[in-house]
């Protein structure tokens, strides 16, 4: 597969023949170990009947997940799918608020009008509210893109979708016309190798979907899901390339969905072998653990911390959330339209418990 | 919700097998559409099937288990990702002859091949005068906590496109009728299924493999003469428990299945208000020109002199479904809503 952009960030001096400053690489570690517990703490509720609605798990997923999402700077945009609950973490959003929005409530993001990962927060972490529709943010971070081209600002558009995804109509008119116009975008496409039951195969008849880069006139890379510092290195190539107005890059991650489609999904139709290959050698977690503690960056005692802080965050998260209203059910009409002033003011909070 | 608590999970779409009929042979609405597919699927094999993970998989909700096996790939065909050519693909086939049943993982995602179904499908045959028999079927219709994307009533997008006939059945034996007619007809149609009525209502369905339900009919779930009660989907099952409290209360409520929503049986509904009077006219479609405004209208110009009091409308507001649990109670007409408008109706 040629490769055209680096798949590396040139290693220093300062940072000791590593990618990155110490520091970095453990908030790295720190946001794949909150993803991993999220994810699981997530499903054992659920499956206990205490989280209403829907979960989809991104477990296996996180190196590309956090990897994208760590190569953006704060002003740049991520456009996720259902998928992607980990690279909106990593862009920012807070873990108790997040929380808020699967149980349906006012301090959610979205106020309690979606619900799990449909989640985002525009003005504040410059990420867009997921739509299920697939890939219908594709077309919209062409927008943002060109937008950021018109002002000149430097910023840039990520958009991230599934394999499957990528055989809608709007995947190629968005990266057509991302082409066409040099958009500063970056298409990142999370190669977990199923869409809901369906095997890559039966998607599409390339052998990769980085090549189709070539039919629209853009690099295609294709790198390793697991390993968050081969994807985080292909990201920010893709998205300093951008930057400087030299158009898209389509990025295809590959990993593997550990867990079924949604939380009712018990995925009988991934094979056994590749599901344990990819849980024993291609954790992205637990490799990424290794490295850092080869490498003499983190302690046993640091990773015990780390983990220490997410647990406090999820239990903190988890009463937050519950502590939370629900939203005033008169208020299901308002926020249609920007006169009403809905999303501008304070919602209104339904009685029983109190915000914490 | 008076009718069932959604649990945890309950978005619809499930692990759990498809199931069985029962010893008595009553079928879920679930278990009778899955009936009429493998009914029609036996009896004419121009008939196939295409949508997402609808073969190895079984569908989301498992309407397709066991399809594969029996009928193999090129009948059950498990396909990308592409509603647009999904539904254009029906089209094609159609066009020479085969008969194509294409499966929407979800109704909401029929949006997704708009182009298709309110251009090609729907005009296809009046400027050209070729026959289109394609069904397009796919679950919809909200309170399972689904929230906007998982929850749509589309009918009336596609109804406006006029050209395909519009079914939204409440019961299993409806269902089964209805789908089976769709599959034998020569016209498009769009077969909606409401995921909340598919596991939760089962009840006697005929196994006669020539039992069908005309396309077209509405039908009088419950008879009475104070007020008309008109509506269709999992609203009739509101409707049901509505009219039993308001009968502990001495008003007796009719109620109107429409069953198809295009085209409307006009002359149902019109007989119903010639004995009542009085209309109320329920429905999850959007309250502004959802199904329910079409209705309201036909009243108002036919029935005129045979109103004693202004046509009642009930039905959500124009926006999204939204997800939290009394968010969406507010959202949806409510059994305690359907009395109240009763009550105001029978005052007059
Ligand atoms: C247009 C459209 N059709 C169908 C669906 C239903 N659906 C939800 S997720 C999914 C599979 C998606 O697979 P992929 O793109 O690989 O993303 P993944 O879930 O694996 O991250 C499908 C078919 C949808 N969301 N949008
Ligand atoms: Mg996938």
């Amino acid at each position: 597969m040629r490769r055209t952009v680096a798949t590396k960030v040139e290693p220093d001096a300062e940072t000791a023949g590593r990618p990155l400053p110490d520091d970095r690489l453990k908030e790295i570690l720190y946001f794949l170990k909150l993803a991993r517990y999220f994810d699981e703490r997530m499903e054992a509720l659920y499956r206990q009947g205490r989280l209403p609605g829907a979960i989809y798990s991104g477990r296996g997923q996180e190196g590309t997940h956090v990897g994208v999402a760590y190569a953006l700077e704060a002003e740049d945009s991520l456009f996720p799918t259902h998928r992607d609950l980990t690279a909106q973490l990593t862009k920012g959003l807070e873990l108790k608020r997040v929380m808020a929005q699967f149980w349906g409530r006012i301090d959610g993001y979205l106020r309690g009008r979606d619900g799990n990962s449909h989640i985002g927060d525009w003005y504040g972490h410059r990420t867009y509210a997921v739509m299920s529709h697939l890939p219908i943010a594709y077309p919209v971070a062409c927008g943002a893109a060109l937008a950021y081209q018109r002002a000149g600002s430097g910023h840039v558009a990520l958009a991230i979708c599934g394999d499957g995804a990528t055989s809608n109509g709007r995947w190629h008119e968005a990266l057509n016309i991302s082409a066409v116009f040099r958009l500063p975008v970056v298409w990142v496409v999370n190669n977990n190798q199923f869409a809901y039951s369906t095997p890559n195969a039966k998607e599409f008849a390339v052998p990769t979907i980085a090549e189709r880069g070539a039919a629209y006139g853009i690099p295609g890379v294709r790198v390793d899901g697991t390993d968050v510092l081969e994807v985080y290195g292909v990201a920010r190539e893709a998205v300093e390339r951008a930057r400087r107005g030299d158009g898209p890059t389509l990025i295809e991650a590959v990993s593997l969905r550990w867990r079924g489609h949604a939380g009712h999904d018990p995925a009988k139709y991934v094979p056994r072998e590749l599901l344990e290959h990819y849980m024993l050698s291609k954790d992205p977690v637990k490799n990424f653990e290794r490295y850092l503690k080869d490498q003499g960056v983190v302690t046993d005692e640091d990773v015990a911390n780390i983990q220490a802080r997410v647990d406090r965050e999820f239990d903190e998260g988890h009463e937050y959330a519950l502590a939370s209203p629900f939203p005033e059910p008169g208020d299901v009409t308002k926020g249609w339209w920007v006169e009403d002033g809905y999303w501008v003011g304070e919602p209104g909070r339904a009685g029983g418990t109190e915000a914490s | 919700m008076a009718t069932q608590q959604v649990e945890a999970g309950a978005a619809g779409h499930g692990a759990e097998p498809r199931g069985k009929r029962g010893e008595d042979g009553q079928a879920t609405y679930l278990i009778a559409i899955a009936e009429a597919l493998w009914e029609e699927m036996e009896r004419d094999e121009r008939v196939f099937m295409l949508g997402e993970d609808i073969g190895v998989y079984g569908g989301a909700f498992k309407v397709t288990e066991g399809f594969i096996e029996r009928f193999g790939p090129e009948r059950v065909m498990d396909t990308p990702i592409a509603e647009e050519t999904i539904v254009g693909m029906s089209v094609g086939a159609a066009m020479e002859g085969l008969r194509p049943v294409a499966e929407f993982q979800y109704a909401d995602f029929m949006s997704s091949g708009f182009d298709e179904i309110t251009t090609v499908l729907s005009r296809y045959h009046y400027r050209a005068g070729v026959p289109l028999p394609v069904v397009l079927r796919g679950p919809s219709g909200g309170g399972v906590r689904a929230s906007s994307f998982h929850s749509i009533n589309p009918e009336p997008w596609y109804a406006y496109a006029g050209g395909i006939k519009i079914m939204c059945p409440a019961f299993p034996s409806d269902a089964k009728g209805l789908l089976k007619s769709a599959i034998r007809d020569d016209n498009p149609s769009m077969f909606l299924e409401h995921k909340w009525i598919y596991r939760r209502i089962k009840e006697q369905v005929s196994e006669d493999p020539e039992f069908l339900v005309p396309i077209g009919a509405a039908d009088v779930k419950r008879e009475g003469s104070d007020v008309s009660i008109i509506t269709y989907g999992a609203m009739v099952h509101k409707a049901l428990e509505a009219a039993e409290a308001l009968a502990q209360r001495g008003i007796s409520a009719e109620i109107v299945d429409l069953r198809t929503v295009y085209p409307l049986d006009e002359e149902t509904i019109l007989r119903s208000i010639e004995k009542t009077s009085r209309a109320l006219v329920l429905y999850e479609s959007y309250r502004f020109l959802g199904i329910g405004t079409e209705v309201a209208a036909v009243i108002a110009e036919k029935a005129f002199e045979h109103l004693d009091a202004p046509v009642v409308r009930l039905a959500p507001p124009n926006v999204p479904v939204p997800f939290s649990p009394p968010l969406e109670d507010a959202f949806l007409p409510q059994i305690a809503d359907i009395e109240a408008a009763v009550d105001r109706l029978a005052g007059w």
